[in-house]
């Protein structure tokens, strides 16, 4: 079986990184673990010398996420490369099934797989987000937001980095779903049901990189324009490509719609749910007299309702 | 596995490709050359398959010179890096002699080295820079960029310190990344000529032709980015004011140097878009420049006269002298 790095940028989250580290190592059977400090100023690095065989890269200069995992390519070995958070976690035995999807296909760019959720403490909520197996074409989907991978979840074949290019370290947050898209629209992806992992999910004060949701979704649409034109974009007809920046721009204001309306304002959080309106405002104006998040809406407040009966 | 990777990213320019490869291979023993093809839509492919042991990597979408020295880092091996232009050449034997000395030297992470410029015809000039200052070279790194790129030898370990080139500033890519590993580290020089480095003409369609953009692109870096560094921080107002003014003097004097020499072979347009971007972007540091190069004491007293009140008092003098004189 060929081998796996497996990237974990951290930054200063010390208490973490033992339980990520071996459950990394007990994925799969030959497992490289390149832990990248991102220029912590606490006990990380002590941390990190005690636990065995692992590839410690200290970063002297905060990178980010993105260059944190792009020093984590450039050091690794493997001909597989994974991506892991260190406050997330693998299943066991996850990418042996992964480097098997993709040894069965060669032609595949990366395999993703399903996630477990799971609140702070990473107990599971109950909630597995299982990859849909995409209908025809993932690098649409993608393009539109519409495909949902999560680094966590993935499984890249390093090559792939050869031919599309690394991270992009200038759109921090959403540079993961900037390399799949480029990846998808070399080759094609794979998607397996199995959960792979556990994902920590993030709460607004978490202080995890992704609690800035509304911001990250701002970057991405102005970072769609991008990827509209890559080769294979740029040489569909303008109605698909129209097409596909509304469709886009309409997903990410219902869904900035929906937390305000769900999270914020009920909970009297005034400033975010007027960030989230404004910014959705200002991507699609008329996203507000849409019906979508509305209907949503009233359907929760029903089935609530009748739980509440029942 | 190979000492030293040779990195060679080219881009449409299977021709000259096939020299600095020749003269990779040359310039040292246990040598890996990495050649990044960045999307070129010509023959560099077949180009290149016909060349035999060079690791040739294909890139779909094209990265910059930036994107492609990094993914030539993620596909070489060895030991120490260096990057080589596809239109440059290495002199046999440098690179041997570079890591010999980078390996007497083990504080130093980097050896850089002089290079000899060489017009499109074929004249070469004095090799630069003509003085290579060494060991803790941040401040003068600043100020300006004096290590030719591909004269430049380093440990591949203290790219993973420091992080990889920035691909979103390809041209100066190079210049930040020295700036950030001379933060830190000690940087070696050998003072003798390495490479052949081909001058940029505007028409020769190199990366580096833009230098106004260059420029431009350079000062935002220094604002943003440099300003920040720790080792800037950390420093006293005094230090890093003057950093910024030897900065802005040495961009205006370069700014107006290109004006000048543009003049000279009648580019109209674009000797004035160098001269107006100076004087946009450092209108003191242009009259600093004019202070110094008409030398006029007259200049000199009225620019200066205003700081204190005894310079104030010899600029009546010397005003009244002058009347004098005339009268």
């Amino acid at each position: 079986m060929p081998r796996v790095s497996v990237i974990i940028p951290t930054f200063e989250r010390p208490h973490l990184l033992a339980r990520v580290v071996a459950s990394a190592r007990a994925a799969g059977a030959d497992v490289e673990v390149i832990v990248i400090d991102d220029a912590s100023t606490d006990e990380t690095a002590a941390v990190c010398r005690d636990l065995p065989e692992i590839n410690y890269v200290r970063v002297e200069r905060n990178q980010g996420v993105a260059g944190a995992r792009n020093i984590g390519i450039m050091v690794s070995t493997g001909k597989y490369i994974a991506f892991l958070d260190d406050d997330d976690l693998r299943l066991p035995g996850s990418l042996g099934l992964q480097v098997e999807a993709l040894e069965a296909h060669p032609e595949a760019g990366f395999v993703c797989g399903a996630m477990i959720m799971a609140d702070q403490e990473l107990h599971p909520n109950g909630d597995v987000v299982r990859p849909r197996q995409s209908g025809s074409d993932a690098f649409w989907e993608l393009l539109e937001l519409d495909f949902p991978v999560m680094p966590l979840c993935t499984l890249i074949r390093k090559e792939c980095f050869l031919r599309a290019g690394l991270l992009n370290r200038h759109i921090s947050g959403v540079d993961d779903w900037d390399i799949f898209t480029r990846i998808a629209e070399l080759y094609p992806v794979l998607v397996i049901e199995t959960p792979v992992g556990i994902y920590r999910q993030p709460t607004p004060v978490s202080g995890q990189g992704s609690s800035a949701r509304a911001a990250q979704l701002r970057v991405a649409a102005r970072h769609q324009l991008k990827l509209l034109r890559l080769p294979r974009a740029a040489a569909a007809p303008f109605r698909q490509r129209r097409a596909s920046r509304k469709r886009m721009m309409n997903r990410i204001s219902e869904n900035l719609l929906w937390t305000a309306l769900t999270q914020y304002l009920p909970h009297g959080r005034l400033r975010p749910a007027y960030a989230n309106i404004s910014i959705a405002l200002s991507l699609a104006p008329l996203s507000v007299v849409r019906p979508g998040p509305y209907k949503k809406l009233a359907r929760n407040l029903l089935t609530k309702m009748r739980l509440m009966k029942a | 596995m190979p000492k030293v990777s040779i990195i060679i990213p080219t881009h449409n320019r299977p021709r000259l490709l096939r020299r600095a490869i020749n003269s990779a291979r040359a310039s040292g023993s246990e040598v890996e050359i990495v050649v990044v093809d960045d999307a070129s839509s010509d023959e560099t492919a077949e180009t290149c398959r016909s060349i035999s042991d060079i690791t040739y990597v294909r890139v779909d979408r094209n990265q910059g010179v930036a994107g492609a020295r990094n993914i030539g880092l993620v596909a070489s091996r060895g030991e120490y890096v260096s990057f080589l232009d596809d239109d440059d050449q290495r002199l046999p034997g440098s690179v041997n002699k570079q890591i010999e000395a980078l390996e007497k030297n083990p504080d130093a992470v980097m050896i850089y080295g002089q290079a000899i410029p060489e017009d499109p015809s074929g004249t070469r000039h004095q090799p630069y820079p003509a003085e290579c200052p060494q060991g803790d070279i941040f401040w003068e790194l600043l100020t300006r960029n004096f290590v030719p790129c591909g004269s430049a030898v380093f440990r591949r370990e203290c790219l993973s310190r420091v992080g990889l080139l920035d691909e979103g500033i390809s041209g100066i890519d190079d210049w930040d990344l020295w700036v950030r590993i001379a933060e830190i580290f000690s940087i070696a020089a050998f003072e003798t000529p390495v490479m052949i480095w081909r001058q940029p003409t505007r028409t020769s369609a190199q990366g580096s032709s833009c230098t106004v953009e260059l420029i431009e692109q350079g000062r935002r870096r220094f604002r943003q980015r440099w300003l920040k560094l720790p080792r800037l921080t950390s420093a006293t107002q005094d230090r890093q004011r003057e950093a910024w003014r030897s900065f802005s003097n040495n961009v205006s004097e370069h700014l107006v140097w290109e004006a000048f020499s543009a003049l000279g072979k009648f580019e109209l347009r674009y000797a004035g878009k160098s001269a107006l971007t100076a004087l946009r972007l450092h209108p003191t540091a242009l009259i600093d420049l004019l202070r110094r190069w008409t030398s006029a004491s007259t200049l000199d007293i009225l620019l200066t006269s205003t700081r204190t009140r005894g310079e104030l008092a010899n600029a009546k003098a010397h005003f009244k002298r002058i009347r004098s004189s005339r009268t």
